[in-house]
């Protein structure tokens, strides 16, 4: 029909498992990045403390901060600045949240809030710019949700993981434990090693030309004639296939249908088929048994 | 004699088209679209459904380009400027996500309307020539889009990624005023396309990294000033809805952005909007309860902004499934007796049939086979949440991810074939709690997408929620729809395609290729006598037309 424009950047869902990005709201998130666009909220300078843009602090600077907030505001205000028994929340305060380099933070200080049960505080103007920062860098790690540091998650149970391994999960049919996977525990942590459990391919496997991988999709796609080709899966939709041959040769084939017939083969169906069976203490196991193997 | 009265009719005729040049007639808002594009989703029901036949079964064939326009956002020479922000250093302006039209296009008296986020144009209907451009210098806030323009008489009204409504003259482009609807500081960000309602323009906004409560309010179209305003919590114990709720502190942090323009039933007098997930977002344990009105269905009454009722698709929601998803209106036909309706495939993947008078759930289906994270539903029709799916520190495994079985881009509701029609994706990913504190901030917890099984356009049956067909697509996924008395479904296809179907039973009747994917729903309006398709894809709009 009509075609015009760039060439098309595919992402494909059905085989690599990537969540198609168009339809996010929250920027940040692995199911939320806008299609084919920047992976995370872009840095826009000169818009401080919203939309995903905040302020860089240095270690000495925070740690002060830290220090001084801990040794005179946490009564109040909790350790975290989340609130305590009689101070409130600074982290989720219009005042703190409306501050660039401490000039409204100080002020509050320097009055106090007598009213409300708050002394004044004689502070340097350095010291208020050291508790800014803490409270500007603690909103932050409460905000950018993508430096939140996932904890220990080694709760599973490692002969529960063999036996799954070796029995129900089907695993052994792949992969060997003094193969493939030998000193895969010394390779990985616990949280990529899950990860890489539940989804072993990472980003996109086609539109690369070079660079063949293990986890790549390939294709036989034989045509009316019989004339058969073989190839790394480029791009599918429903009107074209594109792959790449052992040469290094693009072939590219319009769908009408099904015509060409296309077999596609996909190492990682196993792990895909597995999203539909496994129970969450299942994928527990897995990971506590696959970090012993050092 | 003759000439004389000829003239006269001329005068008459040709006199309110002057007066009229930009103005939109109220009375456009209450039929199916067929001459313009007057609103979001062309009518109030938001069933992108249209009248039209002119482009059919028959001669989809010949659908042919008629013109290309492509958007420039951003600080360009000639544009008209307005903000509170500071200039743009070289190099900004545009879109750190890059250009994608995310709005459809309003399309009135020869004139299209659209947005990106910050910018604003009128383009000429006919050929696609730019007639002005407004951009707006921000303070901030998340540029991830922009759903488009409301339009009252001669004026338009979009929304800031800084939270401002901004008013332009239709004609000129000139700015009439702005009003800021909320704290860009406290992390709100806006999106939704104001919907016009009599004299109320229906502002909604979003916001889900600092804890912030929801609202939906009306703005006088004349003056800009706040005629109500519902917040999507109640604010005090003894309020409707406070039971469910911890305390008045969680209730005043709680989420349920309204980021998704709603839909209007004038007899009803009734505005129906979806609202979104409760705050902190993926860590509940500071707000234990079902948390009303977050992932809630609400109908609110257009004169005062009060509830008449509200459905909670996803109670105690922790995986950021809003259900602000388009509310689609129509009349049907349940147990042989004609309802009122109004259905929803929710972010959640359960497809939602509810009485639009009463609020009453009828039908509630999963339509998402890899669904799994309910145990049914309970005697209202509500899903049922498994506890042990909630986000925990060594990770559980959650189909649909946050970015749900469907998402913002509009459905569609053919009333010729009784089918629903909707984009929806199978996907799964791991939900880490990492914030464990009594008082988690934010979103509390990591998601690691773990696969899926692609993207599919469904025709759903809105008397069983059952899928009637399917079709999966090998590449990406899919996009907003429109359906048609043509007998036509247009859809993108996550490949960079503008995709027809049959509507009956799903057959792919034309493709084109497009620049980018589609980036909302198309939208179509009969003009000088001629049938224009119209698309957004990446940065351009692509007009279609029948070949002569």
């Amino acid at each position: 029909m009509i075609d015009f424009g760039r060439p098309a950047r595919v992402a494909l869902v059905l085989l690599s498992g990537i969540v198609p990005q168009v339809w996010s709201q929250t920027p940040g998130g692995p199911a939320s990045k806008p299609a084919d666009q920047t992976p995370a909220p872009a840095r826009r300078a000169g818009f401080a403390g919203a939309g995903g843009d905040y302020k860089q602090y240095d270690e000495a600077t925070l740690d002060r901060g830290k220090r001084t907030y801990s040794a005179n505001c946490a009564f109040c205000h909790g350790g975290n600045a989340k609130g305590g028994e009689s101070g409130p929340d600074l982290l989720r305060s219009v005042t703190v949240l409306h501050d660039e380099n401490g000039e409204l933070i100080g002020k509050v200080l320097q009055n106090g809030r007598v009213d409300k049960g708050m002394p004044k505080f004689n502070f340097s103007p350095d010291q208020v710019a050291d508790i800014s920062a803490f409270l500007h860098d603690s909103v932050r790690a409460a905000a950018e949700r993508g430096t939140y540091k996932i904890l220990d998650i080694l709760v599973g149970d490692p002969k529960a993981g063999q036996a799954y391994f070796n029995g129900a999960g089907g695993c052994t049919g792949c992969h060997s434990v003094t193969g493939d996977l030998a000193h895969v525990g010394s390779k990985y942590d616990a949280v990529n090693l899950q990860q890489k459990i539940v989804m072993p391919r990472e980003g996109r496997q086609f539109g690369r030309r070079s660079g063949k991988s293990p986890t790549d999709v390939t294709a036989t796609v034989t045509l009316p004639t019989g004339e058969v080709f073989n190839g790394t899966l480029e791009k599918m939709d429903d009107f074209a296939i594109a792959i790449v041959d052992q040469n290094g040769d693009y072939h590219s084939f319009a769908r009408d249908g099904d015509v060409p017939k296309i077999e596609l083969h996909d190492p990682m169906k196993g792990h895909t088929e597995l999203l539909k069976r496994y129970t969450d203490a299942d994928i527990h196991n897995l990971t506590a048994y696959l970090v012993t193997l050092k | 004699m003759r000439t004389a009265r000829s003239l006269f009719a001329i005068c008459l005729a040709a006199l309110p088209g002057v007066l009229a040049a930009q103005m939109l007639d109220p009375s456009l808002l209450l039929k199916p679209p067929t001459n313009a594009w007057p609103t979001y989703n062309g009518d109030y029901s938001g069933r992108r459904f249209s009248t039209l036949s002119q482009i059919n079964q028959s001669n989809i064939k010949n659908l042919n380009l008629a013109w290309i326009y492509r958007a420039n956002p951003g600080e360009t020479p000639g544009a008209k400027v307005g903000g509170e922000g500071p200039p743009p250093k070289p190099g900004q302006g545009g879109n750190p996500f890059g250009v994608s039209i995310k709005a459809t296009p309003l399309m009135v008296n020869g004139v299209l309307y659209f947005t990106t986020p910050d910018n604003t144009w009128a383009v000429d209907a006919r050929t696609g020539t730019e007639l002005w451009h407004y951009f707006w210098r921000t303070r901030g806030g998340i540029h991830i889009g922009n759903r488009g323009v409301g339009m009252y008489g001669n004026w338009l009204y979009f929304e800031t990624p800084d939270n401002y409504l901004v008013s332009l003259d239709a004609k000129t482009g000139k700015e009439r005023w702005h009003k800021e609807i909320a704290d860009v500081k406290q992390e709100y960000f806006s999106t939704p396309a104001p919907i016009v309602v009599g004299n109320h323009v229906i502002v909604g906004t979003g916001g889900d990294s600092l804890d912030v409560p929801g609202f939906l309010e009306a703005h006088d179209p004349e003056t800009g000033e706040i005629q109500w305003k519902w917040w999507s919590e109640p604010m005090k114990k003894g309020d409707l809805g406070a039971e469910s709720w911890p305390d008045e502190y969680s209730m005043r942090h709680g989420g349920g952005m309204t980021w998704i323009p709603g839909t209007y039933d004038p007899e009803l007098k009734l505005y129906y909007v979806g609202t979104g997930n409760p705050n902190p977002v993926m860590a509940g344990q500071s707000r234990k309860g079902d948390d009303l009105f977050t992932c809630s269905i609400v109908a609110l009454d257009i004169e005062t902004g009060k509830m008449r009722w509200y459905f909670q698709a996803s109670p105690h929601d922790t995986h950021d499934w809003d259900a602000a998803q388009t509310p689609v209106l129509f009349d049907g036909v349940i147990d042989g007796k004609p309802r009122k309706l109004l259905a929803q495939a929710n972010r959640n993947g359960y497809f939602f049939v509810l009485d639009r008078e009463t609020g009453k759930d009828i039908v509630s289906y999963p339509f998402l086979e890899t669904m799994n994270w309910s145990k049914g539903v309970d005697s209202m029709g509500r899903p049922i949440p498994n506890p042990e799916k909630e986000p925990q520190v060594p990770g559980v495994l959650v189909s649909p991810p946050s970015g749900g079985a469907t998402n913002w881009p509009p459905p569609s509701f053919d009333p010729e074939t009784g089918l629903f029609y909707v984009g929806t994706s199978a996907s799964y990913s791991v939900f880490y709690l990492t914030d464990t504190d009594p008082h988690p901030e934010g979103y509390g917890a990591a998601e690691k997408a773990s696969g899926g099984l692609g993207s599919t356009l469904r025709a759903i049956d809105y008397k069983t929620g059952k899928t009637v067909w399917r079709h999966d697509f090998p590449g990406g996924g899919t996009t907003g729809l429109l359906t048609t008395a043509g007998k036509l479904l247009f859809a993108g296809d996550g490949s960079n395609h503008l995709v027809v179907f049959d509507p009956a039973n799903g057959k792919i009747l034309w493709h084109a290729g497009l620049g980018g994917n589609v980036g909302n729903g198309p939208e179509t309006y009969l003009l000088d006598g001629k049938q224009y398709l119209v698309v957004g894809a990446g940065d351009s709009l692509y007009a279609f037309t029948l070949a002569q």
